[in-house]
C-alpha cells in the first residue's frame, strides 16, 4: 500500500476578496477562507492513486489554528488523517521558510512514497513550494501530469512538457505538483463530510519539527514585501451600434483607421 | 548538493540572465527582453551583465544573445542539454553561482525558469520573487544601496506587490515574458567563455521512455504576434473556437485563449493568456466570449487596441475595451470572417 502526503493550504478567497483600496492589502476579516483551488486537484490526484493502488493518505497544512478547516475538508474527501503545523513562530513565512517547515514536518511524519502539492497557491501565487520541497527532500518532482500509474518502486507518467508530450519513469519517493488542468475534482458525499469532521487532527509546533526560530516565519524569510497597490485599467469602451452586420462594418472601419487592417 | 549562503556580498556584483533556449531552436524572446532590462540594471549598478546558455549546439545562439548587450556569455554545449533538465541545469548553475557570486540572477517565467529559480533559491537560502512585471534598482534607507526592487501581481492579480531581498544573495526573480522591450545594441563587447560539460549522467533519476511528441504550437510566439484573437467560454464549442484560426490567418495574427478553452482541450496550453499563461501586448487584441477576469486581463492591458465581443454588455472586459461589441461571439466571428474574406477577394 502506498503512503501519500498531500500539502493543502487555506487561502483567502481572492475571487471574492475585499481589499483595502489604499494599501492594496487583503481585508482578511471580511474575506472568506477556502482550500487553495489547486490543492483540491492535488488531493484528487492522491485519491485517484488511492483508488487505483490502495494508499493511506495524510493531509498536511501549515497555518493559523483555523487552518484545520481544510484538513477536515480533506478528510471528508477521503484523506485518512490530517496534520496541522501551527506555531506563532511560523507566521510571516515566505515560500522558502514555508517549504523548510513543510519539509521538516514531512520528514518527521514519513516515510512517504508520494508527496502531492498544488501547483500554485492563489494568495501568494509563487509556485515555489513544490520545487523547494523537491530540493529539501531530495526527491524528483513531476508536474503537468496527464496520466500516472505506479509500477513497483516507480511512477510511469505521461506529461506535457512545453509544446511536447513525454512519457517518463520516475523513482519513488517523488513529488507531484498538480494544477487545475490536470484532473477534475470529485464532490464529497454528505455522509463523508460528517465522517470527515470527526477525524482526529494532529497538531505540531516548531518543537516537533526542530530547527531554530531564525529558520521560520518572517525571520527565516529572505524576501520582504515593502508595498502593495491595487490597480485598474479602463478604456474608451465605445459600443459598436446596430445589428451584427453593422457591428462588423463598424469594427472593420475602426481597424482600418488604426492601420491594423490594410487592404 | 547544498551550497552555503554567501557570507558577505562585497564581491557579489554581477547581473546574470538565464538565456533560455526555446524548443531547442531559438533563444526565448523573454530571455532577450531580460537581457535588455538586465543591461539597464547592470549599468545602474556599474556592474557586468552575464548571460548563461545551456543547450545542444549552443554556439548557434551566441550571436543573437551577443546583440542584446551582455559583457560575457557563459556557454555550455552538450547533447544532454537539448531539453531543460531539472537535475543537470540546477546543479551546473548552482556551481557557477557558488564560484562567481552574482548579485542578481534573472529567469524568464517559463516552465524551465519556474523550475530552476526556486531550486537555486533553496540551495542558496535566498529569496525569489516570481512572475515579476517590473524590475528596478533602489537605494533603501534601511537596507542599503543597489537593491533589486521587484514588482509582481499579488492576490490573483488584484494588486501589485513590491518585494526586496536585502539580506541574502543572489537576489532572484522570474519575469513574465512580454513585460520588457527587447533592444539590440552594438556598443558592448562580449566575452565568450565555453564551459566544459562534466555532469555524471548516471545520476539522473527521471528516465524518458519515448521520444516527446509535439502538439498545437503557435507559429509565432503569442508575445510577438501583432494581432491576437482570443476565445473564451462564450464561444461555447470547439468548432466555434477553431474558427478563430481562420480569423487569425486573415488578420496576420495568432490565436489565444482564456483558461476555459485550454481546460476543455479546445487548444493547447501554449495559447493561454494570463497570470498563469502568457503576457501579450499586440497591436490588436480581439476577445470573443471572454468575461474579463483579472487573471486574464492583467496580461492584456498593454495591448494597443482592445475589442471585446460578449452577449453581456456589462462583462468586466467591456471596461477595458476600446470597442465593445454586444453580440453572440460565434455569430459575430462567422460574420467577421465572411466580411474580411469578401474584402480580400474583392
Ligand atoms: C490562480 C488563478 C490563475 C488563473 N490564471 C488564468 C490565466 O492565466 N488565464 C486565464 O485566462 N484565466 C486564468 N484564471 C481563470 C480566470 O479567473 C477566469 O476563470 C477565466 O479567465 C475566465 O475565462 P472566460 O472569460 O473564457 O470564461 P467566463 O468567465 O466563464 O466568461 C465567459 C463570458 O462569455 C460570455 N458569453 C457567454 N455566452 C456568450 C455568447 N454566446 N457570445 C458571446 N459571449 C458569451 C459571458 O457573458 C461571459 O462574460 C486563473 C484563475 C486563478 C484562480
Ligand atoms: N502553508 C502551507 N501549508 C500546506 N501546503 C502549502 C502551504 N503553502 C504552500 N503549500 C503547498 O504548495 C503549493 C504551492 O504553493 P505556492 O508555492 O505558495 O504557490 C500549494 O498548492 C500547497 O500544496
Amino acid at each position: 500500500m502506498l503512503s501519500i502526503i498531500v500539502c493543502v493550504k487555506q487561502v483567502p478567497d481572492t475571487q471574492k476578496a475585499v481589499f483595502d483600496p489604499k494599501t492594496g492589502a487583503i481585508d482578511r476579516s471580511a474575506t472568506g477562507n477556502i482550500m487553495n483551488p489547486d490543492d483540491r486537484h492535488a488531493l484528487e490526484m492522491a485519491l485517484a492513486l488511492k483508488d487505483a493502488h490502495g494508499a493511506t493518505l495524510c493531509a498536511l497544512t501549515m497555518g493559523p489554528p483555523h487552518a484545520d478547516e481544510v484538513l477536515y475538508e480533506a478528510c471528508a474527501l477521503g484523506a485518512d488523517r490530517g496534520v496541522l503545523l501551527s506555531d506563532p513562530r511560523f507566521a510571516g513565512a515566505d515560500s522558502l521558510a514555508t517549504s523548510r517547515a513543510l519539509a521538516r514536518a514531512i520528514e518527521r511524519l514519513g516515510p512517504f512514497d508520494i508527496i502531492v502539492t498544488g501547483r500554485e497557491a492563489i494568495d501568494g501565487n509563487t509556485g515555489h513550494v513544490a520545487y523547494q520541497l523537491s530540493e529539501f527532500l531530495d526527491a524528483p518532482l513531476v508536474s503537468q501530469i496527464h496520466r500516472i500509474r505506479i509500477d513497483g518502486a516507480h511512477a510511469i507518467i505521461e506529461r506535457q512538457y512545453g509544446h511536447e508530450y513525454q512519457t517518463i519513469r520516475c523513482p519513488l519517493p517523488a513529488l507531484l505538483s498538480v494544477g487545475s488542468r490536470d484532473n477534475r475534482v470529485r464532490h464529497p458525499r454528505l455522509a463523508d463530510i460528517a465522517a470527515g469532521a470527526v477525524q482526529p487532527i494532529r497538531r505540531m509546533t516548531m518543537d516537533d519539527i526542530g530547527g531554530s526560530e531564525s529558520d521560520y516565519g518572517a525571520s527565516g524569510s529572505p524576501t520582504i514585501v515593502i508595498g502593495a497597490e491595487l490597480f485598474s485599467h479602463t478604456r474608451g469602451r465605445e459600443a459598436l451600434p446596430g445589428g451584427t452586420a453593422e457591428k462588423v462594418e463598424a469594427l472593420v472601419h475602426r481597424l482600418k483607421k488604426h492601420n491594423i487592417l490594410r487592404y | 548538493m547544498m551550497t552555503a549562503p554567501y557570507e558577505q556580498y562585497a564581491d557579489s556584483r554581477d547581473v546574470w540572465v538565464f538565456a533560455e533556449i526555446q524548443d531547442h531552436e531559438r533563444v526565448l524572446e523573454g530571455a532577450l527582453e531580460l537581457l535588455t532590462r538586465g543591461r539597464e540594471l547592470a549599468d545602474a549598478l556599474g556592474s557586468r551583465l552575464i548571460a548563461l546558455v545551456f543547450a545542444l549546439d549552443a554556439e548557434q545562439y551566441l550571436p543573437a544573445i551577443e546583440r542584446h548587450g551582455p559583457d560575457a556569455i557563459l556557454c555550455c554545449s552538450h547533447p544532454a542539454l537539448k531539453h531543460y533538465d531539472s537535475q543537470i541545469v540546477p546543479d551546473m548553475f548552482a556551481d557557477l553561482i557558488a564560484e562567481r557570486r552574482p548579485s542578481i540572477v534573472l529567469f524568464p517565467s517559463t516552465e524551465a525558469g519556474c523550475d530552476l529559480a526556486p531550486r537555486l533559491a533553496q540551495r542558496f537560502a535566498t529569496g525569489l520573487t516570481s512572475h515579476c512585471t517590473d524590475l528596478s534598482i533602489m537605494d533603501h534607507p534601511d537596507y542599503g544601496p543597489g537593491l533589486l526592487v521587484m514588482k509582481r501581481p499579488a492576490y490573483s492579480g488584484n494588486a501589485i506587490a513590491t518585494v526586496i531581498c536585502p539580506h541574502a544573495r543572489p537576489q532572484m526573480a522570474t519575469v513574465q515574458q512580454g513585460v520588457f522591450e527587447r533592444r539590440e545594441r552594438d556598443d558592448v563587447a562580449t566575452d565568450i567563455e565555453m564551459l566544459p560539460f562534466s555532469y555524471d549522467l548516471t545520476k539522473l533519476r527521471i528516465e524518458s521512455l519515448e521520444a516527446p511528441l509535439r502538439w498545437d504550437k503557435p507559429k509565432v510566439p503569442l508575445e510577438q504576434a501583432p494581432v491576437v484573437v482570443t476565445g473564451g467560454r462564450g464561444l461555447a464549442t470547439k468548432k466555434n473556437f477553431e474558427r478563430l484560426f481562420e480569423l487569425a490567418e486573415l488578420l496576420g495574427g495568432e490565436v489565444g485563449a482564456t483558461r476555459v478553452p485550454v481546460f476543455n482541450r479546445w487548444c493547447g496550453e501554449e495559447r493561454m493568456i494570463g497570470q498563469t499563461g502568457k503576457t501579450i501586448r499586440p497591436r490588436l487584441y480581439l476577445g470573443f466570449g471572454i468575461s474579463g477576469q483579472i487573471q486574464h486581463t492583467a496580461s492584456i492591458v498593454d495591448s494597443e487596441i482592445i475589442v471585446s465581443v460578449n452577449t453581456n454588455a456589462g462583462a468586466p472586459i467591456a471596461a477595458l475595451s476600446d470597442y465593445v461589441v454586444t453580440d453572440d461571439a460565434g455569430v459575430f466571428l462567422a460574420k467577421l470572417i465572411e466580411r474580411l474574406r469578401s474584402e480580400k477577394r474583392g
